[in-house]
């Protein structure tokens, strides 16, 4: 695993636009799809990193299983109301398309394996530029400039438009694609609404905030008053489960389709982190991690059970805090080992393992100058060979 | 070969081609009170959309009065402000009258942050 520095290419803002990326630079004026390097892997580092993902998966269901039986869902501060359709939906397994794994990794030259650092099971997004941006990236590079016969751990168009087939059979149609009016979300939820289609589901798009309620019909409906029956959003259930229709979709959970199942809360939230260290203690994969309080460790990141993006982190070495990012999230923390340094050209280098469904097929790598991932790390293009 | 052999996204170009062009989405439409905060829509039920004073005793200053607000910035959070729009609907403009989801993360929401990690910009739900 190594970093190399590229020229850009020409235009490559008007490029990446044309291909559906409108927010590659950031409001500093810094690119966020960054391309004057790329993250070169050898076929071995790739193969380790699907094998870690695989694995990953596989613990990752084990400790939704353990949550369940052992009702530790207060842990989680999950709430008891949404326990009965948690639980039904486990057992029932509507269906579920996607997640990321984000782990630090310097590659096999470090002599560690690659670390979780979490799960984004519920609302994964730098999918895009993942699966589209980089891929077109790779077509358009010389031969020979990056590698003779380069590779990129990449088919998660392929493997989207395939789960879209596979899962048509459970989903009333139109399938309706929700998301906050923002470039990025909407962005993510559109792709994601093109490999719908391409899959040959009807699909319809609209914003979260217009999702509309009926209490005659009991039923969701969309702006022309019509019943949704199949939707996916890309907003955490978290956050669905507080605001004034939460109890509306417990309700109604059996007949609507959620894309995430709300069973994805258990792996989004941070708090299944400690779980995986009590049961896999030690694990070549994991950070050993807690509940309330760091234990023994002295360098460790300390985590709200629900935060996202960045916020409200705090990371202490040798029991001293160098770093603590603000937020508005409060409430249950967990404590997670450092991960060894991942760190490139004075980079901090996170890859993020995309998983459809039980594949792992695909890769995007983030970087910044800060030890967190936050809205200034850039994500930067990947080759293997 | 790990690497998907063809990647089309024409839905996704032309969505990012009318964003880049200025094409929206409809704007959205909350009932407010006479300061500007979201209320349930039913009060403005059965009101002309462009009439201000909808519901106004003016005999009574306690009297609150309700009337639609279109666009603008602001969500549909119940007590939450909206500015930036307009008591009349623009001609030909699509409103919708919703809002049970989405709250959390408008300005003032319980997930409002200018930070973010999982994608570019931060400030949306995805991460």
């Amino acid at each position: 695993m190594q970093r190399i520095s590229l020229t850009p290419r020409q235009n490559w803002q008007q490029t990446v636009e044309s291909q559906g990326l409108t927010f590659h630079t950031l409001e500093n004026g810094t690119p966020y799809w960054d391309e004057s390097a790329a993250y070169q892997f050898t076929a071995a580092e790739i193969d380790t990193l699907e094998a870690a993902g695989y694995q990953l998966q596989e613990m990752c269901l084990a400790a939704a299983q353990h949550i369940i039986d052992e009702k530790r869902y207060a842990e989680l501060d999950i709430p008891q109301f949404a326990v009965e359709a948690i639980e039904w939906a486990w057992n029932n397994e509507p269906p579920a398309l996607y997640g990321r794994f984000d782990v630090a990794w310097a590659g096999a030259q470090s002599g560690a394996a690659p670390k979780l650092l979490e799960y984004n099971a519920d609302t994964p997004t730098s999918l895009l530029e993942a699966a589209v941006i980089q891929w077109n990236w790779l077509k358009d590079m010389p031969s020979g400039l990056v590698s003779s016969k380069p590779d990129q751990f990449n088919s998660i168009h392929e493997k989207l438009i395939a789960k879209w087939k596979d899962i048509d059979p459970y989903l009333s149609k139109p399938i309706y694609f929700a998301a906050l009016d923002n470039p990025e979300d909407q962005l993510t939820v559109t792709y994601l609404r093109d490999t719908a289609q391409q899959a040959g589901l009807e699909t319809l798009p609209m914003f979260m905030q217009e999702i509309g309620w009926n209490d005659d019909q009991q039923s969701f409906l969309d702006p022309d008053e019509h019943p949704m029956f199949s939707i996916f959003k890309l907003y955490p259930w978290e956050a669905m489960l507080q605001e004034e229709f939460g109890p509306h979709a417990l309700a109604t959970y059996q007949v609507t389709r959620w894309i995430e199942p709300i069973w994805k809360m258990l792996l989004s939230n941070k708090g299944v982190l400690p779980v995986l260290w009590q049961l896999y203690p030690n694990h070549e994969l994991l950070l050993e991690s807690h509940f309330d309080d760091p234990g023994t460790m002295r360098s460790y990141v300390r985590k709200p059970l629900m935060s996202r993006e960045g916020a409200n982190i705090t990371l202490v070495r040798d029991n001293a805090t160098i770093v603590s990012t603000p937020g508005p999230y409060n409430g249950k923390q967990i404590y997670q080992a450092l991960a060894p340094a991942a760190v490139f050209d004075n980079r901090h280098t996170v890859l993020g393992l995309w998983m459809i469904d039980q594949d792992c097929c695909g890769m995007g790598v983030r970087e910044s100058f800060s030890p967190i991932t936050d809205n200034l790390s850039s994500f930067v293009p990947h080759f293997f060979t | 070969m790990k690497r998907s052999t063809h990647v089309a996204a024409p839905l996704l170009a032309a969505a990012a081609l009318s964003l880049l062009t200025g094409c929206r989405r409809p704007q959205m439409q909350r009932c407010v009170d006479e300061n500007n905060n979201v209320v349930d829509d039913s009060f403005c039920k059965d009101q002309p959309s462009a009439q201000p004073n909808a519901q106004q005793n003016s005999n009574d200053p306690f009297h609150h009065f309700y009337r639609f607000y279109y666009g603008g910035w602001g969500g549909y959070g119940l007590g939450t402000q909206v500015g930036g729009g307009s008591y009349v609907p623009t001609p030909g403009a699509r409103y919708t009258t919703r809002g049970g989801f989405g709250s959390s993360f408008a300005e003032g929401g319980s997930h409002s942050s200018g930070s973010g990690e999982g994608g570019g910009h931060g400030g949306g739900a995805g991460e």
